[in-house]
This record gives structure tokens, C-alpha cells and sequence, in this order.
């Protein structure tokens, strides 16, 4: 009798990622028969501990589910709670958050980009090399990270984690002319952006893809390249309002793993620039524009490597967008603006929904008559691509001849990274386990 | 004659985490141009692909132990390290993990999330100094990039950096912010809560939510009389007192107090 030829690969902790994770991909007589995608960050239990709590206290215990996207976080809770209060944000304040936004956009995405995956194609193998031997990158994530961080800090208060934003409002309006500092901080960035999109957009991916996977993207509530809104689109072809979200995301647990596993309509789905830019590519305006329309995406293939240069792009497009809600804040009349809301006057359940650095954020609870949280459910960009990440592993891997070759593996990583996962943010929903 | 080699050492960090949300990795990655000239980086998986998980002059950890793992590792970083800073309020408070588990059973939690049936390893949140020996506990959520590298440099000339614990209120009042917890009534928490944010949300007007951690012998329960005496419900005051890992013990004689009753409500 033939002897089954078993062969295991292993990546026992990711590097270069947010938070802790590994993969495990088994392979029996040339085919794969386990892919895992190990989670080990600890829990946290996000959507219990916020119970007992008071409504406006949510956004800021809510943004310390992640630190990089916790301006994210912020603004999912907040407009979860004015969906049940009834509130709709005038533009001003809209405007506002917009921009704290794409300070968040801008900053996530330069720190994935430059610090944790350009390293792959650069070569750089640890910190001290790519500050020195590639020092224009280095230099360029600096400038970029910054302006992220100042913009989130002129509205928010800090690079993250941010005390301004408010349920029903800020705390405090800063002032147009305070912000005009920023546009020329914007302005050094756009070169530095440009020249990281521009190797991008020259590589070649290291693994292929052989088949296409679910985008799934929230509609602007704006005619701009937005991240806000309150309808989900999926390259399938339907559209859902985000109320709905758990009749169109299904969570599941799978017995081999550790995550539970968010599908689409029952297909492993992706989020993230990739999806925006596949589901709303057509908003692009400018620079970005002329180079989504130079790239591989463009032309229709979806290998999850793009999704790097979609971040790219994506950054490019927020310095243009900054500049412009920097002007049309200027150009407001001093009004009546809304004050934060801290009576106890709303009550019932609620969604609020908002596109990440990493893909759609859903936020959703219920509020008693004293305004104490009674439930909570989170679901996050993370662990909506955790499905199709494996499914990526699985199709690579299948379709290399010789497994063992050690290309295969840092391809690998390199793919994984490519998704941006941030485990800090799946763990609350991610079942742990150590072998 | 034997000639004597002299090289200079530069010493070496390692940045590890446990649980958290990884905001601390973030102010060092911020400050990385300007710790790089003076040390040298052995271990950074956040950052670096290729580490060294030797002996180690400084280990920075951030982050709380919340499972087996964690806690595994931590002690394997002791081993290893001459001085262990303690990073951001999850490492030396717990942070909100910690206030879920001073209200809530842990293991009933996971079982809430999880289902009756689910093996998910959990132990209630905890504060690196309750496992090792922690040399420097530097707090914040995130924690202060001054404060950081002032602690950095202190550790490479060879002493113990000094990190006031005053309550926040100190640095409101050298801002001159009217208080709004006296003139506005909103429920701040700077009378218990650490300095060193620079009092950022009473300088926009919003109430302090105590995300520092506590600050030397905080008055919980003058605290949570003020509060109540503003007409905010006690179930609320102390689960907003507990919300950023302030420990159990604080709040002993504030829940055993049958003195402690809510007044009537003079908000209005």
C-alpha cells in the first residue's frame, strides 16, 4: 500500500501585523486538506464589558478595541447611539468627522504600507535596516504618520484614542484658521504618497490568485470617495441596509478554528480598500484616479496584493479630500452647533456602520429608558476577511508543486499581511486555543 | 603586551505585548527616530521580522495578562531583562479588560460570547506587577511621548525615572479650565485619576473618564459623593469609577457603606 506523503507548513507567529497570530496549512499527498488562521491575542469580551455603561461613556471605551483604528471605533458607536436618538448631523459637525477620519485613513495606512509590508519587497529585515539603508521610506512613513496623527489630534485631541468626539457632537469646535496648518503639512505628503503608490504599482505579486472573491463596501452617503454611509454593496450584486447586518453577515463557528468566521450571503467575502475601490472606484478624483486606472485592479484582477497599493491610493485621495473640507470649513458662518448629548433621552436599538482603514466596522446596541447599555454586538473588518485569507492560503498553496520550498512560505506572510489584519480588533469574537 | 579591546555597548530594548490594543506600540513606533541613535532593538515582532528574544538590557510591555499565554511569556521576559517597564494603563491597571472583570465573572462572560461548551483558556484581567516584578510602571491610554522618552533616557544614564501620580486636576488648574465638574456638573473623574495626558479632555470641555488609572490614594468614595450628590445613580458612578482598572480594593468601603445612600436628585 502507497504511503500517504504528509507535509505540514508552519508560521508560528506572523510578524509585522497588529496583534498575535499563526497559520498552519497541512497538506496530504500534494493536497490541502487544513488551512488555520490562528488568533492568540487574548480576550477582551468588547460587546459585555461596555453593558452597565452609559451611552455616551461607549465611544471611548469602545476605542480601545484597536488603537490605530480607534477614531473607527469612536464614530461607529456614535452613530450607532444618534441612529436610536434621532439625530442627524448637521454638515459642519459631518465635516468635522470626515476629517478626523481620513487622519485615521492616512495614518493607518502609511504605518501598513511602509512599516509592515513594504519591508517584504524592499528587503529590509529589521527596523534599524529600513530606517537607514531605506531611508527615503523611512522618512516618507514619518512625514505621512504625522500628518495622520496632527489631523486626528486638531480634531480629536490625540493621534488616537480621541476625547473630542461625542454623541451628538464635540466637545469642542476647533476653529477653521487653526486647521490651515495643516493644508501645507498635507501638501509635503503628496509626493512621498505618490512615489510608494507608483512602486506599488510596479510589482509583481509574489503568489497568485485563482479566484475572485465577495467585495463588500458600505455606499458614500455623499457623491465623494467616502467612508461613511448606511447601505452595504456587494460585488454580487446586492445591497442591503446596514440594519440588516445580521441577515447578511453570517457568523459561524468552525470546528477546526479558533475565529469565528463572518460570510457574506454565505460566501467568504473581503473588505478593505480593495473592495471600496472594486465596489467605488469611479469617485476617485485626480492623482488617485489616474493611477487606479493604471493598475492591475483596474483591469480586473483581485489578487489580495493590490489591497497595498489600494491603500495607497486610497491615501492619496484623503490628502485632496483633507484640503478641500479644510477650505469648506473655512468658508461656515459661526453658528448654533450641537452640543453632546449626556441625558438620559435616548432609548432602543440602534446600528451604526463605518468603513475602517481595514474594511466595514458594525456597531450596533440597546439602550434602556436611563440610557444604560443593555446588549452590544460588534463586528469587525478583521474577521469578515478571515474566511477568504484561508481560502487564499488553500488556493496558493495548491496550486505551488513543491511545498517545502521556503518562498512559499514568506509569499505567504506576505499575502497574509497584505489583508492589514489587525487581531486586536478580531479578538473579541475570536475563540483562542494553544496545541 | 596584551592590548585591552574597548568597545562600546549600546544597550538594547525589546518591545513585546499582551493584551491590549497595541496603542503603545504605536507612541514608540512615533518615537522611533528619536529612541534609534541610542539603542539597539533586539526583539519588535509589531515591527520587525528578524528578533533576537535574548537577554535584554530594557523590556517595554504593554498590555494586560489575560490568558495562560500571556502570562507564560511575560515571565520568560523577566528572565530575560535587567529592567521591566511596564507600558500603558492595560500593564500597570488592566484598562477596561480589568474594569469588564471587577463587575463581571470572566469565565461567565466567555460563556455569554462563547457558548456553554467553549474551552477558551480565560483568567480575569491582570496587571503585570501582580505575576513579576515590574521596575518602571509608566501609565496613559495611550501613554505620553515625553513621558516615554524621559523614561528612556532616565534607564540609559542608569537611574529610576520620577512619574508623578498627582491627580489630573493639577494640570487642569495650571491650564486655568473653569472646572467643569463643579460649574457644569458633568461627571469628571480628575480628583482620582493620574496626571499626565496634560488634562486634554477637561481642556475641551468633556468630562475626565479616568483613563490613566488611579491616582496616589484616590478618594473614591468623596469622589463618588460628589457624584452622587449631582444626581448621577450609584450603579452608574461605580461602573464608571471601575471602567479604566482602578483595583477592587478602592472601592471596598464605598460598596459595604450603609452611609452611602443616593440622595435626591438637585441636578435641576
Amino acid at each position: 500500500m502507497e504511503e500517504k506523503i504528509r507535509k505540514t507548513i508552519e508560521l508560528p507567529e506572523i510578524t509585522r501585523i497588529e496583534g498575535h497570530a499563526a497559520v498552519h496549512v497541512e497538506i496530504e499527498n500534494g493536497l490541502v486538506t487544513s488551512v488555520q488562521l490562528e488568533v492568540f491575542e487574548g480576550t477582551r469580551f468588547f460587546e459585555r464589558l461596555v453593558i452597565g455603561h452609559q451611552f455616551y461613556e461607549i465611544p471611548h471605551i469602545t476605542s480601545r478595541v484597536c488603537a490605530i483604528c480607534s477614531t473607527g471605533h469612536v464614530l461607529a458607536a456614535i452613530f450607532a447611539q444618534e441612529a436610536i436618538a434621532g439625530f442627524v448631523q448637521p454638515e459642519r459637525l459631518r465635516l468635522f468627522r470626515e476629517l478626523i477620519h481620513l487622519g485615521m485613513i492616512i495614518e493607518s495606512h502609511a504605518t501598513h504600507i511602509f512599516a509592515l509590508a513594504l519591508p517584504d519587497f524592499v528587503g529590509a529585515k529589521d527596523l534599524v535596516e529600513f530606517a537607514t539603508k531605506h531611508k527615503q521610506y523611512f522618512d516618507s512613513w514619518t512625514k505621512l504618520r504625522a500628518a495622520g496623527a496632527a489631523i486626528q489630534t486638531a480634531v480629536g485631541g490625540r493621534p488616537f484614542h480621541p476625547v473630542n468626539l461625542q454623541v451628538g457632537g464635540l466637545s469642542q469646535y476647533p476653529e477653521a484658521n487653526d486647521l490651515l496648518a495643516l493644508k501645507r503639512q498635507i501638501e509635503d505628503c503628496k509626493m512621498p504618497a505618490f512615489d510608494v503608490a507608483e512602486f506599488l504599482l510596479g510589482l509583481t505579486p509574489p503568489v497568485a490568485r485563482t479566484s475572485s472573491p465577495s467585495f463588500v463596501a458600505l455606499i458614500p452617503d455623499s457623491s465623494e470617495y467616502g467612508y461613511f454611509g448606511s447601505v452595504a454593496l456587494s460585488s454580487d450584486g446586492w445591497e442591503a441596509p446596514v440594519t440588516d447586518y445580521k441577515q447578511y453577515l453570517q457568523e459561524e463557528t468552525v470546528a477546526y478554528s479558533h475565529a469565528k468566521r463572518t460570510t457574506a450571503r454565505g460566501k467568504d467575502m473581503m473588505v478593505g480598500s480593495m473592495a471600496r475601490l472594486f465596489l467605488h472606484g469611479n469617485r476617485l478624483t485626480g492623482v488617485a484616479k489616474k493611477l487606479y486606472a493604471r493598475s492591475a485592479m483596474a483591469a480586473g484582477d483581485t489578487n489580495s496584493i493590490w489591497n497595498n497599493l489600494g491603500q495607497a491610493i486610497e491615501v492619496i485621495q484623503a490628502l485632496d479630500r483633507v484640503g478641500e473640507i479644510i477650505d469648506r470649513l473655512a468658508s461656515f458662518q459661526k453658528s448654533q452647533e450641537p452640543r453632546p448629548l449626556t441625558s438620559a433621552s435616548i432609548e432602543g436599538l440602534g446600528v451604526g456602520a463605518v468603513e475602517c482603514p481595514r474594511g466595514t466596522l458594525y456597531h450596533a446596541y440597546e439602550i434602556d429608558d436611563a440610557g444604560t447599555i443593555l446588549a452590544a454586538d460588534m463586528i469587525t473588518p478583521s474577521v469578515q476577511n478571515t474566511g477568504r485569507i484561508e481560502l487564499d492560503i488553500r488556493e496558493v498553496v495548491a496550486a505551488i508543486a513543491d511545498p517545502s520550498e521556503p518562498s512559499l512560505q514568506s509569499g505567504l506572510e506576505t499575502l497574509v499581511r497584505a489583508y492589514d489584519p489587525c487581531n486586536t480588533c478580531a479578538t473579541h469574537m475570536v475563540k483562542v486555543s494553544y496545541r | 603586551m596584551p592590548t585591552v579591546k574597548m568597545t562600546k555597548t549600546i544597550p538594547t530594548i525589546s518591545v513585546y505585548s499582551l493584551t491590549g490594543c497595541a496603542g503603545e506600540l504605536l507612541v514608540i513606533l512615533e518615537n522611533l527616530n528619536k529612541m534609534l541613535p541610542y539603542v539597539r532593538i533586539l526583539s519588535f515582532p509589531f515591527a520587525q521580522s528578524t528578533n533576537d528574544d535574548g537577554p535584554v538590557d530594557i523590556a517595554f510591555i504593554e498590555g494586560s495578562v489575560s490568558n495562560p499565554h500571556d502570562l507564560e511569556r511575560l515571565v520568560s521576559i523577566r528572565r530575560r531583562c535587567k529592567m521591566l517597564v511596564a507600558l500603558g494603563n492595560c500593564a500597570v491597571w488592566g484598562c477596561v479588560q480589568k474594569g469588564a472583570c471587577s463587575r463581571f465573572d470572566a469565565e461567565q462572560m466567555r460563556n455569554q460570547v462563547y457558548g456553554e461548551q467553549s474551552t477558551i483558556e480565560v483568567m480575569p484581567a491582570s496587571r503585570v506587577e501582580d505575576h513579576v516584578k515590574v521596575d518602571v510602571k509608566l501609565s496613559g491610554c495611550p501613554i505620553d511621548s515625553t513621558q516615554l522618552l524621559a523614561v528612556t533616557a532616565s534607564l540609559l544614564k542608569d537611574h529610576l525615572p520620577y512619574i508623578p501620580q498627582k491627580p489630573v486636576c493639577l494640570e487642569c488648574k495650571l491650564k486655568e479650565n473653569p472646572c467643569i465638574l463643579i460649574e457644569q456638573n458633568l461627571p469628571c473623574l480628575g480628583p482620582v485619576t493620574a496626571t499626565g495626558c496634560g488634562a486634554l479632555c477637561p481642556s475641551v470641555g468633556a468630562p475626565c473618564y479616568g483613563c490613566w488609572g488611579p491616582s496616589e490614594e484616590p478618594q473614591m468614595e468623596a469622589m463618588a459623593q460628589v457624584l452622587l450628590e449631582k444626581g448621577y445613580r450609584l450603579n452608574e458612578v461605580l461602573t464608571r469609577l471601575q471602567a479604566f482598572g482602578a483595583p477592587t480594593e478602592l472601592f471596598s468601603r464605598l460598596t459595604s457603606s450603609q452611609a452611602l445612600v443616593n440622595p435626591p436628585d438637585r441636578s435641576n
